[in-house]
């Protein structure tokens, strides 16, 4: 049956079709042949008998073609049971040399398996946040636009200005580029309707905001332009809303809310999956219109360029239309046309993390190679028996093929199947500021990719076998000692990759370490102030009820001196802007005695205005100088935080300086009176909270916020909504835990940390199992001369020693070139640093450590065998 | 006596039959059947080697080129196992739904169930 099959196999090569046809011509020839003789012999001419013959055949044109036809089908079914018998036999085969290594090929399989599921789901998070956080019809030419200082910006504070509506009206009638430009606004509103008020995200957008989006009112309509024009006070809410609030009531449409002080009718419900262009935002409840027409500051605005624009060109058209309108024609602030992606927070580490998907990969595909290289080596003999026994080198190849292939989609079938639910895992697992990533799907490209790496590694190393045993005469290889010569120039191979897989892990680790820290640190004491038992007190009421701005600091200065009578409370201070808001004024630092920047007056700085006793309750450890003493001093005095003072004075004490704020240089300049540590009080993100900070003293005019100290786990909530209600029926007190906000500002980087370290780990588990592999297979490789050592006199202490050191040096020179690459490449993640140097030589210093560890480990096993090696046994062997 | 025209599908039958004994040419086979049909059956020679190639794509039968008597290249047919298995169960078939069938063209007038088997 084989032999006639590889007979068969052999003969397709010399075009099977011409073949057939022939010996179907053949066989009739000599069936008609066969027929006249017979006619012959029994008497007839040789015409007669040739006539008769083909008579009984039958019509010879239309017999031949159904003879043709039937040998046709004939050939192709067993062309098909030739392949699938062929395919079953290989299987078979596969399986159970296999299934005889069971150990390797659990090994080969899971490095797959792994390598695929965690490259995939990772990469499928990690481009959903990077490439595609918003998902936008024609995604790639959705652009968000904001404005930045035109001449820079001297106090060393990134901002991102959002234009105001003066300016987006001159952008949207000069900007050719862009097929569309829409205009949001976010804030909050008290809804009064039903039930308790609660406080409501609301979003002011154009009536074509949806259809930009790919929108449509899941229920009633979407507002429009006329009833935007007529400045009547259309509603849409949000599903979510709708559903929690108002019960997923159809009827609503038509009925009227009130939202703080005004009446709003809704028109319509818009679906949750409708979200705004600010990656990581908290979901809409309410959208409500802008009107351009009405003055008013900071916009988010988010455009679709025409297909083949690009963002430089965009942004000098937005500037000409911008300038056309400013009276010297300049314009202050220069627009910034960008991706959204580039918006995403930790998009640094969340970039390294792509990396580390892309080190992890080749990882397992190093690891998969040397599986492949140790295995086909130790299987040179049989391979060489079979050859010599007969089989064809070409079913050889065939042979080793299908392992291969075997392993190859085994290993990506469970690597989809875990690449699926890892990525579930991810997505489960998202902080609210990566809301973005429940958009996240399993990544087809990367999926093709993975898949398409590790079949070709496993294939092509597969394969090494196969030429080696066709390369190698099957003498040579049948000799016991044959094999030594040849392999040498793999091993060589093999440890080079293993060097590679430690030097990849160890710029993991290194990576990993850092973020680790940084993540520490940012929960623990560096964050420069004390988040644990400290609240932040807000009030909201109608804007006409706050109208007056010292009314709101009125009741706050009143309220925080009710607080400090309270059980519990330890103290209370009055500021500007709670910790995770970012405050700044606008215009241009002055330092007495120094000359004056030049350029307009659109510096910003972070600032806080703060009253007596919040350095106390924040726990800011005061460097130099004192705390504010007298707010009535207001204008005289300031406090600058260490960076501050560091960038302007560089090490002089600050003590007695002066600066001040320009804008239209009549400011009168302000002593500085202490030096405040660093606190991480600036802003919702680390790049915010360590920027150089200015803290002025507060007239009770500019509190917005008090800030507690409260002892224990003490419930305020209830006994301040009562003092609140008590002083002032109108108002709805906010209480909020900065613990817990400070957490939620680091859920993003804690995240990607926990990604990138489950990662590290993975990467560094897959490295040590390579090392295994080469050690355990160099002893195994080196039985026989360990046997005559040990029969020479060389104690066992030695031999393992010489295995261990064997491994650990493959370690050492591994994190040797990891950690130089690594010294190069912390530069990329510097921004997500936080206390930690990018020079960090604990990290460095784990790094080592770590890979020295897993090498000792891997050697454990391998240095054990070469103990146990029986010196009679092992030079007999062979 | 006239000529017979094969029942379908009889004709695979007879052919498994004849390379039951030996493996044989497309001639051989022919000559087989007509001698031991004694000439009654009406078949042409094409149908035979439709019959026995649709018999090798089903596995029945398999082929290999060998040399006649004369010295001359033929394709000789032989019986695979399953083709032999095919071969003992079909005729089982044949013959009981022969003998049905007679039984019951022959049968009398009153003939009970019991008669017929």
């Amino acid at each position: 049956m084989i032999r006639d099959g590889v007979r068969r196999a052999f003969r397709l090569a010399l075009r099977r079709r011409d073949r057939w046809e022939h010996e179907v011509e053949e066989e009739i020839k000599l069936h008609l042949a066969l027929r006249a003789e017979q006619a012959v012999a029994r008497g007839a001419t040789p015409d007669e008998a040739h006539q008769a013959a083909v008579k009984k055949f039958g019509p010879l044109v239309e017999s031949r073609a159904r003879l043709l036809e039937a040998a046709r089908n004939r050939e192709a079914r067993m062309q098909r049971t030739e392949y699938l018998s062929d395919l079953r036999q290989d299987l078979t085969f596969a399986v159970r040399m296999l299934a005889r290594d069971k150990g390797w090929t659990a090994v080969t399989v899971a490095t797959l398996a792994l390598g695929i599921a965690a490259a995939t789901a990772v990469f499928s998070a990690v481009s959903n946040l990077l490439l595609h956080p918003i998902d936008y019809p024609g995604a790639n030419r959705v652009v968000v636009v904001f404005q930045q200082p035109t001449k820079g910006n001297n106090t060393g504070v990134d901002v991102e200005i959002l234009p105001g509506t003066q300016v987006i009206r001159e952008w949207k009638a000069g900007a050719p580029s862009f097929e569309s430009l829409e205009a949001l606004a976010s804030g909050q509103a008290e809804l009064r309707t039903r039930g308790e008020p609660a406080t409501l995200n609301v979003t002011y957008i154009e009536p074509t905001f949806p259809r930009f989006a790919g929108v449509r009112t899941m229920l009633g309509r979407m507002f429009t332009s006329a009833e935007v024009d007529a400045r009547e006070h259309p509603a849409v809410l949000g599903e979510g809303i709708w559903r929690t609030r108002f019960g997923a009531d159809t009827s609503i449409i038509g009925k009227a809310i009130t939202l703080d002080d005004s009446t709003y009718t809704v028109v319509g419900v818009l679906p949750a999956n409708l979200r705004t262009p600010r990656v990581g935002a908290s979901p809409t409840d309410v959208w409500l219109p802008l009107d351009l027409r009405v003055d008013q500051m900071g916009a988010t605005v988010v455009g679709r360029l025409k297909p083949g624009r690009d963002l430089a060109g965009a942004a000098r058209e937005l500037d000409s239309a911008y300038a056309r309108s400013t009276s010297t024609g300049e314009v202050p602030f220069r627009a910034v046309v960008t991706t959204p992606a580039t918006r995403v927070s930790v998009r640094d580490s969340l970039t390294m993390l792509g990396y580390a998907v892309g080190l992890l990969l080749l990882v397992a595909c190093a690891n998969v190679a040397h599986l492949f290289l140790a295995r086909s080596t130790s299987r040179q003999r049989e391979l060489a028996i079979r050859v010599a026994l007969g089989a064809a080198r070409g079913r050889v190849f065939r042979q080793l093929l299908t392992e291969s292939l075997l392993l190859a989609v085994t290993g990506g079938a469970l690597g989809v199947l875990g690449g699926w639910v890892g990525l579930k895992a991810i997505v489960g697992l998202r902080p609210s500021a990566l809301t973005e990533l429940e958009l996240a799907h399993l990544d087809a490209t990367t999926l093709a990719v993975a898949l398409a790496v590790t079949l070709a590694t496993s294939v092509v190393f597969g394969l090494v076998g196969a030429v080696q045993s066709a390369r190698t005469s099957t003498h040579d290889a049948l000799k016991s000692g044959g094999s030594r010569s040849a392999t040498t120039g793999r091993g060589r191979g093999r440890r080079l990759l293993v060097v590679t897989e430690m030097a990849l892990s160890a710029m993991l680790v290194v990576g990993a370490t850092m973020l680790v820290r940084s993540v520490i640190n940012l929960q623990r004491a560096n964050l420069g102030f004390e988040p644990r038992g400290l609240y932040a007190l807000t009030l909201t009421a109608s804007k006409a009820h706050f109208a007056n701005a010292d009314a709101r600091g009125q009741l706050l200065s009143t309220l925080a001196a009710r607080l400090t009578t309270m059980p519990n409370v330890r103290s209370v201070a009055l500021a500007s802007t709670q910790p995770t808001w970012f405050a700044f004024r606008i215009g241009r630092l002055e330092i007495e005695g120094e000359p004056v920047p030049p350029g307009p007056a659109t510096g910003f700085i972070s600032d806080n205005v703060v009253g007596s006793g919040y350095f106390k309750t924040l726990g800011i450890r005061l460097v130099q100088g004192t705390a504010f003493t007298d707010t009535t001093l207001e204008g005289t005095q300031v406090i600058v935080n260490e960076r501050f003072a560091r960038k302007q004075w560089r090490g002089v004490s600050p003590l007695g300086k002066r600066l001040r704020i320009a804008v239209d240089g009549t400011e009168s300049w302000l002593t500085v009176v202490g030096v405040a540590a660093d606190a991480a009080t600036g802003g919702a993100t680390l790049s915010e909270s360590t920027q150089p900070f200015l803290y002025f003293p507060a007239a009770d005019s500019d509190a917005k916020a008090i800030m507690l100290r409260v002892d224990g786990a003490t419930d305020l909530a209830q006994p301040i909504r009562t003092l609140v209600r008590s002083l002032d029926g109108q108002v709805t007190p906010k209480l909020e835990s900065v613990e817990v906000q400070m957490s939620q500002a680091i859920s993003a980087p804690r995240f990607v940390m926990l990604l990138l370290a489950v990662f590290t780990a993975l990467a560094l588990v897959l490295a040590a199992v390579g090392l295994y592999g080469v050690m355990a297979y160099s002893v195994a490789q080196r039985t026989r001369e360990i046997g005559i050592r040990v029969a020479l006199g060389a104690t066992r202490t030695r031999i393992a020693r010489g295995v261990v050191a064997g491994g650990v040096t493959l370690a050492l020179v591994g994190s040797a070139v990891g950690i130089t690459v690594a010294l190069w490449g912390t530069k990329f993640i510097e921004h997500q640093l936080y206390g930690v140097a990018q020079r960090d030589v604990v990290s460095f210093v784990t790094t080592v450590v770590v890979l020295l560890a897993s090498g000792v480990v891997a050697c454990v096993v391998p240095a054990r065998r070469a103990l146990a090696v029986d010196p009679m046994t092992a030079i007999r062997a062979d | 006596m006239s000529r017979l025209p094969v029942l379908k599908g009889t004709l695979d039958l007879l052919v498994l039959r004849a390379l039951s004994w030996t493996p044989m040419h497309g001639f051989e086979i022919v000559s087989w059947l007509e001698r031991a049909g004694g000439g009654a059956l009406d078949l042409e020679d094409s149908a035979l080697y439709q019959a026995v190639y649709r018999l090798e794509e089903r596995g029945l039968l398999e082929a290999e080129w060998g040399v006649t008597e004369n010295n001359r290249r033929a394709r000789y047919y032989k019986l695979t196992a399953a083709g032999r298995a095919f071969l003992r169960a079909e005729t089982k078939n044949w013959m009981q739904y022969a003998e049905t069938v007679t039984a019951i063209l022959t049968a009398g007038k009153d003939a009970r169930p019991a008669a017929a088997s």
